[in-house]
């Protein structure tokens, strides 16, 4: 109770001491089993005055129950600690206040140990801490008097500590006490601050809404009773709280208001977590970008322990994920289900202009930042495309030819959109991963019953198509070629 | 102590006679509980069986908990019981005792004696027709016993199942007690089980409170407050409600309590006691100590045995650097009602200040222990004051 460190030592030197006790708030004793009880409850069965007859005896007996004001108090009787007086002793809350029994504040007083009266005191307290010293009390200017023998002088000391790590409460004390000379005693007492609390944050963007999660986690001894937690939020910025929908509101018999079930955090351990949904306002909209800024605010928390200590912290700035505004987008709109490997194909895309001012005209290529042997689809055609101006909001189409050239799971990437005005270039807008696949078959040509010797075939032309139900299917044209003339013939293949 | 009859207790303390009205038992009259108007047994083990249990009872309101024992014992070893119900009755007051004294382990032998179940037909009144002919069928287990079944693995460490039983025990009165109409039992053990089921109600709260489960024991206080307004319980929530720090819980609670009392006015002192305590608490937690003593001395004025009020007027007095009359307050409240006064917290609290206020303050509490046991036999009280035990007991 009193704080370590404390010279032992001096006190044979001194005549003089301090005690340091911390005035935290006091608690309320809980007396977990008071063993008090009804005397029904222990004298007879339980069910005896089921019975009609033994229940109409009860009553003239218990009437004959003493008041309690008529007991002596100088009688040695404990009934008190004995019967129950009303049903809810049993809780053991009787509203007792119990002194801290642990270190903390500093409510300091001097005792004068030996006989002598002491003169002439000038005490001093002080707190150190690795960075700094602080002066709590000082009566240099105003010195106590004296101490009579044996008395004390009392005095209470209140600071709101800020740093972390060891702290140490010098208390000093110069006196002169009977001899000619004055005398000078420290004492030291020490102590360490940790953080009660801890918050991470974790920040979230959903189009245009950004989400803040915090998450509280308390490493104390007690359980904290959130009392506020509110984001304060940064220049141009809005907070709401999200929270999770109240089905069980109760309505308090007595004060006919709901009750809100409180946020209490676990001791050692605990977490709990807030939604903040934030909304950017800036008066003069797009021309603000936010990549400037990116501090969202700041949360301030409050807490209460044991009847209603209070703690405060405040974090400090965070940030969120810088938001970059897109301009432009681009959507594939059509693309062919099957994609034959070296076979070219079309895709169909939807350039969206998603600004306030015309854009364009606009080049669209594949970009070339990979080497040729790892590029798998190329434009078939002219390498750049030409597109015209997009106005404001709208949009506009454009086709890409392009080819495969290998198989497998491929990415169709690297469209790079070049505005030739604003010489803006836009890559990694569209990226799409497709099946390419590789067709060979075999084709049997059987000779018919003739005797002509076939000397030559080939295939000519083929086509391939989709079939909803059967597939996708091929259709060759072949010509047979033997001494007298060409003969095309026709042959269907589908591919299971 | 050992072979002391509780005659010899009462010539030495002669004043103890006056305390025993006995609320529990006349005991004259007691011969008629077990045994209906019609039937009497006059005889020699009614006599006994009528002495053994109306003084069993006194005993146990005069703290002398090591004479029970004895009495226990002996009865048991003269086969001075007839009846099984006393018995169970009897074992009941040994089992409370030795918790009482703190010896959990012997309470737990003493348990072991008994059937594990104590709803088999060994504890039935009908199961013994010849000693109770017109008693009504029912279990003849003395409820305490239940409760004191539950509490018991709590003292030897076992939470858990202190829980368990007691939740058990809870469904056990919901279920099979209360929901049983006016034909099969009377008003009259209705009431009795209404008040046992806010009895181990209460009891699970303050287990709960212990370990600071603050959620479930305010989800049960406002169920009970929901069934009962009571102006007591309404304060304990408020209680609770300050302990983890919603100030303004705590507030509205009290002014609820405030309504309902000065809405009765029925004079009570123990409620006007009450409401101007809870006023000194909000005085307290807005730390102005001098708005609280001046509750609290309003208190002592009107019910000088008020010690809740006595000791939390000294912790005010602490807070505002008046050591010294602190430390009076509590001492002159030991000496003028120690029957209220001898409370573990009141006297640990004395002790902190003696630890503040003098250098060798070992030596001022040992003169504190030594004073009380001095004084204050027969009693039985263990204070365990910051590591410095002292056992009392009883002479």
């Amino acid at each position: 109770m009193s704080g370590g460190g404390g010279g032992v030592a001096q006190q044979s030197a001194h005549s003089l001491a301090f005690r340091v006790m911390r005035l935290c708030r006091p608690s309320l004793h809980v007396n977990t089993s008071p063993l008090k009880f009804d005397p029904c409850d222990l004298l007879f069965g339980e069910d005896l005055f089921d019975d009609p007859i033994a229940a109409s005896h009860l009553p003239r007996l218990l009437s004959s129950q003493s008041n309690p004001s008529s007991v002596d108090p100088s009688d040695p009787s404990y009934r008190s600690r004995f019967l129950l007086q009303h049903p809810t002793d049993s809780l053991g809350l009787p509203g007792l206040l119990v002194l801290p029994q642990s270190f903390g504040y500093m409510h300091i007083h001097t005792c004068s140990i030996f006989n002598n009266a002491l003169d002439n005191v000038l005490v001093e307290a002080e707190i150190q801490t690795e960075r700094q010293r602080i002066l709590l009390l000082d009566t240099s200017k105003s010195p106590v008097e004296s101490i009579r023998a044996s008395g004390r002088y009392d005095f209470i000391v209140e600071h709101d500590v800020k740093e972390l790590g060891a702290h140490t409460l010098v208390c000093t004390a110069l006196y002169t006490d009977g001899d000619i000379e004055r005398k000078y005693l420290p004492q030291f007492f020490k102590f360490v601050v940790s953080n009660p609390i801890s918050v991470r944050t974790k920040v979230r963007n959903v189009k245009d809404i950004t989400l803040l999660e915090a998450c509280i986690e308390n490493h104390t001894k007690s359980n904290l009773y959130m009392d506020q937690v509110e984001f304060e939020p940064a220049q141009h910025w809005s907070a709401t709280v999200l929270k999770a929908a109240d089905h069980s509101s109760e309505h308090n018999l007595l004060t006919r208001e709901t009750f809100k079930e409180p946020i209490l955090i676990r001791s050692g351990g605990g977490i709990y977590n807030y939604l903040y949904q934030l909304k950017f306002s800036s008066p003069d909209n797009a021309q603000l970008k936010v990549e400037g800024s990116k501090i969202l605010g700041k949360l301030q928390i409050t807490w209460r322990t044991n009847l209603g200590e209070p703690g405060r912290l405040q974090t400090q700035h965070i940030l969120g994920n810088p938001i970059t505004r897109k301009e432009i987008e681009l959507h594939a709109v059509e693309i062919p289900p099957v994609i034959i490997l070296e076979k070219s194909f079309l895709v169909s895309l939807n350039l969206i202009n998603l600004t306030e001012r015309v854009l364009g005209p606009f080049e669209v290529w594949l970009s070339e930042s990979d080497s040729l042997d790892e590029r798998a689809v190329m434009i078939n055609g002219l390498q750049t495309t030409t597109l015209g101006e997009v106005q404001a909001f709208s949009s506009l189409k454009l086709q890409l030819n392009l080819i495969a050239i290998k198989h497998g799971i491929q990415k169709i990437t690297g469209i790079t959109v070049f505005d030739t005005i604003e010489k803006k270039t836009y890559d990694s807008l569209l990226e799409m991963e497709r099946l390419i696949s590789i067709l060979y078959f075999e084709v049997g040509l059987f000779c018919g019953a003739t005797n002509a010797n076939l000397i030559f075939c080939k295939i000519t032309s083929y086509q391939m198509g989709l079939r909803m139900f059967s597939g996708p299917w091929i259709h060759l044209w072949t010509t047979v070629k033997d001494a007298t003339r060409r003969v095309p013939l026709y042959g269907r293949v589908s591919i299971l | 102590m050992v072979g002391k009859t509780s005659q010899e207790v009462l010539r030495r303390c002669p004043a103890a006679c006056k305390c025993s009205p006995s609320t529990l038992l006349l005991a004259l009259e007691e011969p008629k509980f077990f045994i209906p108007a019609r039937v009497s047994r006059p005889g020699l083990n009614a006599k006994i069986g009528k002495s053994v249990t109306a003084s069993v009872a006194d005993l146990a309101c005069r703290g002398a908990w090591r004479t029970i024992l004895d009495k226990v014992a002996r009865s048991r070893s003269l086969s001075l019981l007839s009846k099984p119900h006393e018995h169970l009755i009897y074992l009941t007051f040994n089992l409370l005792s030795l918790i009482k004294l703190r010896r959990y382990s012997d309470a737990q032998q003493e348990l072991q004696t008994l059937d594990d179940d104590l709803d088999s037909k060994q504890y039935l009144f009908e199961s013994y027709p010849d000693h109770y002919p017109n008693q009504k069928a029912g279990s003849m287990v003395p409820f305490a016993l239940r409760w004191l079944h539950a509490h018991l693995p709590l003292t030897l460490g076992d939470r858990q199942l202190s829980l368990d039983r007691l939740y058990s025990l809870l469904h056990f009165i919901r279920d099979k007690k209360l929901p049983q109409n006016r034909d099969s039992i009377s008003e009259v053990s209705l009431t009795l089980w209404k008040k046992r089921e806010t009895f181990v109600v209460n009891t699970i709260i303050s287990y709960h409170l212990s370990q600071k489960e603050f959620k479930v024991c305010l989800a049960l206080l406002k169920a009970e407050i929901s069934k009962n307004e009571d102006p007591l319980l309404v304060s304990q929530l408020g209680y609770v409600q300050m302990q983890y720090g919603d100030l303004d819980g705590a507030k509205r609670s009290f002014e609820a309590v405030e309504k309902m009392v000065v809405g009765s006015e029925s004079g009570d002192v123990r409620l006007k006691n009450l409401v101007s305590r809870n006023k000194a608490l909000m005085y307290l937690v807005e730390k102005d100590y001098i708005s609280a003593v001046r509750e609290y001395e309003e208190c002592m004025e009107r019910d000088e045995l008020d010690f809740v009020a006595i000791n939390n007027k000294a912790i005010c007095l602490m807070y505002l650097r008046d050591l010294s009359d602190s430390i009076k307050v509590l001492e002159s409240a030991l000496e003028r009602v120690p029957t209220v006064a001898l409370n573990e917290t009141l006297v640990v609290n004395l002790c902190s200040m003696y630890e503040l206020a003098y250098v060798n303050h070992a030596d001022v509490k040992k003169t504190l222990s030594t004073w009380i046991a001095r004084e204050w036999l027969p009693m039985t009280l263990i204070l365990r004051v910051l590591g410095f035990e002292v056992q009392l007991f009883e002479m």
